[in-house]
């Protein structure tokens, strides 16, 4: 080896790639700094200004703010009032009713793609993803077309002579749930099919070599197996559906009150930003209770994955 | 061992096979896997389909298992037709290349799962369970999870797991593939010994000749879908029936000669017989070989590589007649080895044991 080789790899490296290095070490947050400052200007600062217009008594004197102190009423007026919790039911309600009719139409589907041949899946995919790729306003807009006065549930159920006049169901809580499953349903079932298509495809032919049937090795191998995928979808489904505004807006006819549209009516038409802000407090709030609970059980049933690195 | 507490169950000892495959083909869309392949395996057999990947022994496998179906011929097992039988009712354990553990389960539980799913009495179950890891000295694993045991260790799970079940025949996929060099040769040993004292009927496919070789009573050599050869170890090294089979098992020496008269000449002026006339191919096996100083016979060359393989020393030389040849030597205390790029001939030490196999 000549001199001059030898000395290039010997040579420290220049001062641009060190930097790289050290940003790429994943020592310290560096990588993440960007997105860090992004989430604080945007989403951080701005709730941490309506959180204190929530928590404090303001005199506003010719459109500008005189005094500012700190205080409970906003709070203790909510809580204390029964519209809350009616409102907030009715949110967890449509929530975790949209939660669970999406686990359970989700998860044949998964199941589907799981067994599935190969343009099964293609299928399933395409069905599944296509909808994310249109604005959710349009797709629940099409339900008033399927099913209004004269929509095409109501034609068809008169068609075959079941009613005699058309059923009401746009502006009713029925409307509110179809539009809700439908538009989440994808989000169910992606997380899903991820995580049951992880597993060892061998593991079903060991099963069904073992004496189980079908039936059992879905029960006794993929359902067990397929539960993270559950929590994730679950999660969030439910996290989407408890915070939605567009569905029960556009399908519930401007009056269903669920906690978004009644955070809206507050901070558009009513021009109480205090009352908002304690209202998204405890939207916030409840739905990580929700979430912490589906983690919890998520982990009860996946115990097996703890002390994998035993 | 495997028997719960009536003792072991009497088998009734006849010639008939366990398990018989009668000109079994399979296709994928037009690429053919299987063609015509026979096999009759006897209680107690193990057997290796032993090839390279892409030469069908998996698909076999898979049809026998019933988890694809052969498009043609026959697969029974006891002379009962199994094509009709669904996958969860065939009398057949897998050990599958990944092992295929459920993540989910304790070891108990993995291996106690047959017995769940045909519905067996707890308490049986229980001890049947506690037998098979005996059996395969995992007693004191029960609570675990399969990823917290080694890899020779889950390979004794996926074993135990199919034992339980009590198979008429047991088939082994590459079991050893995710086993370090070391482990796998003496899991080969043990594994060899607990299916013999057993007595469970065995197919065990695989790529590695050293594996099959420890393995098995028979060998099948497969080959582009084909059953090249099946006869026992020995046989197989010793009497390849085509240079195929000869050039996949232990090491070759191939050159081409000229059959006239029922009788080819040797490069080193011996004769041996075949029935073969016209172009052929001769194989000779590296110890069939021996080196000379030059000058003692018409077969010369020129050393080009000497390494220490053991017991032996393999020689390459560089010959007049087949090109690059190989022979290995006994090593000999205070011998020192014929050095690189000396001049030497080559002998063959007995013409029987070399095959001739027709040329083209």
């Amino acid at each position: 080896m000549t001199d001059a080789a030898l000395c290039a790899q010997i040579a420290p490296p220049r001062i641009g790639e060190r930097l790289a290095d050290a940003l790429l070490s994943g020592r310290g947050i560096w990588p993440a700094v960007p997105a860090i400052i992004v989430l604080m200007v945007v989403a951080v600062v701005p709730f941490a200004i309506l959180l204190s217009l929530g928590f404090s008594d303001i005199e506003i004197s010719r459109g500008d703010i005189v005094s500012q102190t700190f205080s409970l009423t906003h709070l203790t007026n909510a809580l204390t009032d029964p519209l809350y919790w009616i409102t907030f039911q009715r949110s967890l309600n449509l929530a975790l009713t949209t939660t669970a009719l999406c686990v359970l139409f989700g998860y044949p589907v998964a199941y589907l793609f799981l067994v599935g041949g190969k343009w099964t899946k293609r299928l399933i995919l395409i069905l599944t993803i296509a909808p994310l790729l249109t604005s959710g306003i349009v797709r629940t807009y099409a339900w008033l077309v399927i099913l209004g006065g004269r929509g095409v549930v109501n034609q068809t159920l008169m068609g075959m002579g079941l009613i005699d006049q058309p059923l009401r169901i746009m502006n009713t809580h029925w409307a509110v749930l179809i539009g809700m499953v439908q538009i989440h349903l994808p989000v169910m079932i992606l997380p899903l099919i991820a995580v049951m298509s992880r597993n060892d495809s061998q593991i079903m032919e060991a099963a069904e070599n073992l004496g189980a049937s079908r039936l059992g090795t879905l029960r006794t191998v993929i359902l067990p197996l397929s539960v993270p995928g559950i929590g994730t979808g679950a999660a969030l489904v439910f996290t989407l559906s408890y915070t939605t505004f567009v569905v029960p807006q556009l399908l519930g006819g401007g009056n269903y009150l669920n906690a978004a549209t009644m955070i809206y009516e507050q901070v558009v038409f009513s021009l109480e930003w205090s009352k908002g802000s304690v209202s998204s407090l405890l939207l916030m709030v409840s739905c990580l209770i929700v979430l912490v609970c589906i983690a919890l059980a998520t982990n009860h049933f996946t115990r097996w994955t703890k002390g994998r690195e035993a | 061992m495997m028997h719960g507490p009536t003792g072991p169950s009497t088998k009734v000892v006849s010639t008939a096979p366990v398990l018989s495959i009668g000109a079994v083909s399979k296709s994928f869309g037009s690429v053919r896997v299987l063609e015509d392949c026979s096999l009759e395996i006897a209680e107690g057999e193990i057997v290796t389909l032993l090839g390279p990947s892409g030469c069908g022994k998996t698909t076999l496998l898979r049809c026998i298992a019933g988890f694809w179906d052969a498009d043609g011929g026959s697969i029974s097992i006891d002379g009962q037709e199994v094509a009709p039988v669904p996958v969860n009712r065939r009398p057949v354990g897998v050990v599958f290349q990944s092992y295929a553990l459920f993540p989910h389960m304790t070891v108990a539980q993995n291996v106690g799962y047959a017995l769940r799913m045909s519905g067996a009495p707890k308490l049986k179950a229980d001890e049947t369970v506690a037998s098979a890891l005996a059996t395969v000295s995992l007693t004191g694993f029960e609570d675990r999870y399969p990823a917290q045991l080694s890899g020779g260790q889950q390979q004794r799970v996926a074993i135990a797991r199919v034992l339980v079940m009590e198979p008429r025949v047991l088939l082994l996929d590459e079991p050893f593939n995710a086993l370090d060099a070391k482990l796998r040769g003496s899991m080969q040993v043990e594994l060899r010994q607990l299916i013999k004292t057993l007595g469970l009927t065995s197919i065990f496919v695989t790529h590695d000749q050293e594996e099959a070789l420890t393995m098995s009573d028979r060998i099948a050599v497969m080959r582009a879908g084909r059953i090249e050869q099946v006869a026992s170890p020995d046989e197989i090294f010793d009497r390849p029936a085509t240079a195929y089979v000869a050039d996949f098992i232990g090491v070759s020496n191939f050159w081409d000669a000229e059959a006239q008269g029922g009788q080819v000449a040797l490069p080193d002026g011996k004769t041996i017989e075949t029935d073969l006339s016209g172009p052929v191919r001769v194989m000779a096996r590296p110890h069939n070989l021996r080196l000379a100083p030059p000058g003692d016979g018409s077969w010369t060359g020129k050393v080009t590589f000497h390494r220490n393989v053991g017991p032996l020393i393999e020689y390459h030389v560089e010959s007049s007649v087949g090109g690059a040849i190989r022979v290995a030597a006994m090593r000999q205390e205070r011998a020192r080895p014929i050095a690189d790029r000396a001049e030497v001939s080559i002998t063959v030490i007995d013409p029987a044991n070399c095959a001739v196999y027709s040329g083209e």
